[in-house]
């Protein structure tokens, strides 16, 4: 078996090589194509061929020279021998007739295969073996031809596995391999050596073989060849290697993998493009420089228009893994929703592959914060208040979510959420999340939200009463305290009151007291720090905050007269005077304004005034903000209903240098009549 | 200008254009107002209408803006099938 390379020419080498085992046609030179053999018996008929025992002198020195396993074959399997061949024991030879008790007394059929297999697995790697060396050889030759067969041939040797198992233990094999694919300018040869490492590459060996051997540069190449199957085996050997070998990522990076991958998803076949997005997912998950590479390449565009236009639900599942990890990118998020992400995900969300539901909805999630401005979300949004009343505690976590950030300033998303239901609906997921702050913060705040700043906020407001949603929403001021659900409740609740049908509605449910506590409570935690420099934060919001919505809410509910009283017998007055002091001008706002109310009663005024709430009032008059002065103005208006003419020109005249500084048509007029 | 009204304006006058200011920006903010503030601004009905144009007309207390909630802080990972 002996090869003289500088004599033979290619087909005088391919020759040689015929005459070895596989003396049937292997296709190198008629075309015939082989098969994958591993789980067939017609292994078998390739050893039979040349076996032939006689007890002839001549078949003496023939026996000699079959393999061991040719023995074994003959002795005690002399029916896979093929015409042409004489078994060797003479019992069987004797007996060409079987009894039923000689074939009930044979091996099993199953044990028989098991060991021709096994005869045929030796065979194989023996070869192999032999082979390998020469081969490599051949790989490296300058005669394109010879590398071109020797292509062939290795890429024959890994169709079975003994074979296999051999060459990936020759790193120069795989090498030379590499080499082949990678310099030659045949197409063929490029599509064997690509093939060779896609069949080495489901072997951990052979993982580590190609990466050892400098293979993922070469695949990386390999994306850019006009050969459909090359790209094939190419994107695949790399996506077993990201899949299962260490340090094929940055390999793959560092090979400019992204930037040949992303141009690939404008291919149309999906199962190609599916093993194309799952390695983008592999490179980018925890990679912020790989997504920014994936958005430089127009990955957001490619990747939505994949999800508008095809239906195989793998590939649909592994391009939402990839927008999911892409969607915490503060650069991919807004190109994902320009190029129409929200529109494109809220399509697969009524199909019935829940692994790509779930996925889309968690993408959707992450980007709804960018999407707000977003127009022709109208049937996600419907699809989304009909999700509410799903079990699934994912799935409520996203809903909300989504809603919450959707219906965020965006008047027409709040009126069509309104009109589909989903005041009622959000009341039940509140109901449902218990103490699940992923759903029941959202919930919350997605009600907050529709229940102001919109023309239909009245009706949403009165659409929770009507759904029985106060006694259940007050609850949630309740402890154990997480403070971003009491924060957002607090503002609900504010909006509630906005709808006098709700006043009583919400005393009734104890919302008063439940207010007042917590406001005592937040604006002791303030004071304890003592300074306007250190902020009391508890659960992410800050203290303040509590004591600016508290307020707000009282100050609404104090329009009610009954309220306004349950409100003052609660000893809040001297509290409120003390926030007139707040150095957070929202806090002055509300504190100001829930006096103004509380003022209406003559006994309040009498106990504002009592408290000095004068003199920070006359300070407030000059507050840039239009509300904070004018509630001022009408709490000293109030407590100086009975004072002397001097007291109220004293406002008159605060009132003068204040109020009308940001009207310079009426102080103007003022000003005149003050020269006159 | 409106000069008709300004000359020899007394500060009773001004208190008067004052107040029926500050009522005025109370209702538009949605507060009530007492019985007698109802009043004095029925008994000073001219100086209201002259005020009503000088009104600012954006909405001036409306609560807690709407908030987005930042949820893409990280990734999660979902089991390989």
């Amino acid at each position: 078996m002996s090869m003289q390379m500088s004599e033979a020419d290619g087909a005088m080498k391919v020759a040689e090589w015929q005459h070895t085992y596989y003396t049937s046609d292997s296709g190198i030179q008629s075309g015939a194509t082989t098969l994958r053999d591993e789980d067939e018996t017609e292994s078998s008929r390739k050893f039979s061929a040349t076996c032939t025992v006689v007890e002839s002198n001549a078949d003496m020195e023939a026996q000699y020279t079959l393999t061991r396993a040719q023995r074994v074959r003959a002795a005690m399997f002399p029916e896979t021998l093929v015409e042409g061949e004489t078994p060797v024991a003479a019992a069987q030879s004797d007996a060409p007739q079987q009894s039923n008790v000689q074939r009930l007394a044979e091996p099993s059929q199953l044990l028989k295969t098991a060991i021709v297999h096994l005869i045929n697995y030796q065979d194989d790697a023996e070869l192999a073996t032999r082979a390998v060396p020469e081969l490599t050889k051949l790989l490296v030759d300058d005669d394109q031809v010879v590398v071109n067969k020797a292509a062939l041939i290795v890429n024959q040797l890994t169709r079975k596995e003994a074979s296999r198992r051999v060459l990936v233990q020759s790193p120069q094999m795989v090498a030379a391999v590499v080499r082949a694919m990678q310099s030659t300018g045949d197409l063929e040869t490029a599509r064997c050596a690509a093939s060779v490492l896609h069949n080495l590459s489901h072997q951990r060996e052979g993982l580590l073989a190609i990466f050892k051997s400098g293979g993922i540069p070469a695949l990386v190449r390999m994306l850019s060849s006009p050969m459909e199957s090359v790209l094939f085996y190419a994107i695949t050997t790399l996506h077993n290697l990201l899949l299962h070998q260490e340090g094929a990522k940055m390999a793959v990076r560092l090979a400019d993998g992204l930037q040949k991958m992303v141009p690939l998803l404008k291919k149309s076949n999906p199962k190609f493009l599916a093993i194309t997005t799952d390695c983008l997912q592999l490179l980018s998950y925890g990679n912020q420089e790989s997504k920014l590479i994936i958005l430089a390449n127009g990955g957001p565009e490619s990747l939505v228009s994949i999800m508008r236009s095809y239906n195989y639900e793998k590939l649909l599942w592994t391009t939402s893994r990839v927008l999911k990890v892409l969607s915490v990118c503060p650069s991919n998020k807004p190109a994902i929703v320009d190029a129409g992400g929200m529109q494109a995900l809220g399509q697969h969300l009524t199909g019935p592959s829940q692994r790509l539901v779930q996925n889309c909805l968690w993408t959707l999630r992450n980007l709804s914060d960018a999407a707000t401005k977003q127009e022709g979300l109208d049937g996600l949004l419907q699809v989304l208040v009909s999700q509410l009343s799903s079990d699934d505690v994912n799935m409520l976590t996203c809903a909300t979510g989504i809603l919450s950030n959707l219906t965020c300033n965006n008047a027409r998303n709040k009126a069509l959420v309104a009109q589909s239901g989903g005041v009622e609906a959000l009341i039940h997921a509140v109901l449902r999340a218990g103490e699940k702050e992923d759903v029941a913060e959202p919930a919350v705040c997605a009600l907050r939200h529709l229940t102001s700043r919109h023309p239909d906020a009245e009706l949403a407001q009165n659409a929770v009463r009507l759904h029985y949603g106060i006694p259940a929403i007050t609850k949630l001021l309740g402890q154990p305290h997480y403070w971003p659900v009491v924060k957002a409740t607090v503002g609900l609740i504010r909006n509630l009151a906005l709808c006098p049908a709700n006043q009583a509605a919400l005393r009734e449910a104890g919302a008063i007291p439940r207010l007042v506590n917590l406001l005592l409570k937040a604006h002791q935690d303030t004071q304890r720090l003592g300074s306007s420099a250190q902020q009391t934060y508890q659960d992410g919001v800050r203290m303040e905050e509590i004591v600016e919505g508290c307020t707000g809410a009282l100050h609404i509910l104090a329009r009610d007269p009954i309220n306004r009283g349950e409100i003052a017998s609660m000893q809040t007055i001297p509290l409120f005077v003390q926030l007139l002091y707040s150095y957070v001008e929202n806090v002055k706002r509300v504190s100001a304004g829930v006096l103004c109310e509380l003022a209406l009663d003559k006994h309040s005024a009498e106990m504002i005034d009592a408290e000095g709430a004068a003199a920070p009032l006359m300070e407030l008059l000059h507050s840039p903000n239009e509300g904070i002065a004018t509630y001022a103005a009408a709490v000293l208006f109030r407590i100086s209903e009975d004072k002397s003419s001097d007291y109220r020109k004293r406002v008159s005249v605060e009132l003068t240098h204040s109020l009308f500084k940001h009207d310079p048509a009426a102080w103007e007029m003022v000003s005149q009549v003050a020269r006159m | 200008m409106n000069r008709e009204e300004a000359p020899g304006k007394s500060p009773e006058e001004m208190y008067v254009q004052q107040k029926v200011r500050v009522l005025l920006m109370l209702k538009k903010m949605g507060s009530n107002l007492t019985p007698s503030e109802e009043a004095f601004l029925r008994n000073y009905a001219g100086v209201v209408h002259s005020q009503m144009s000088q009104l600012p007309q954006h909405n001036i207390d409306q609560g807690a803006e709407d908030v987005v909630m930042a949820f893409s802080r990280s990734e999660t990972e979902d089991r390989r099938q």
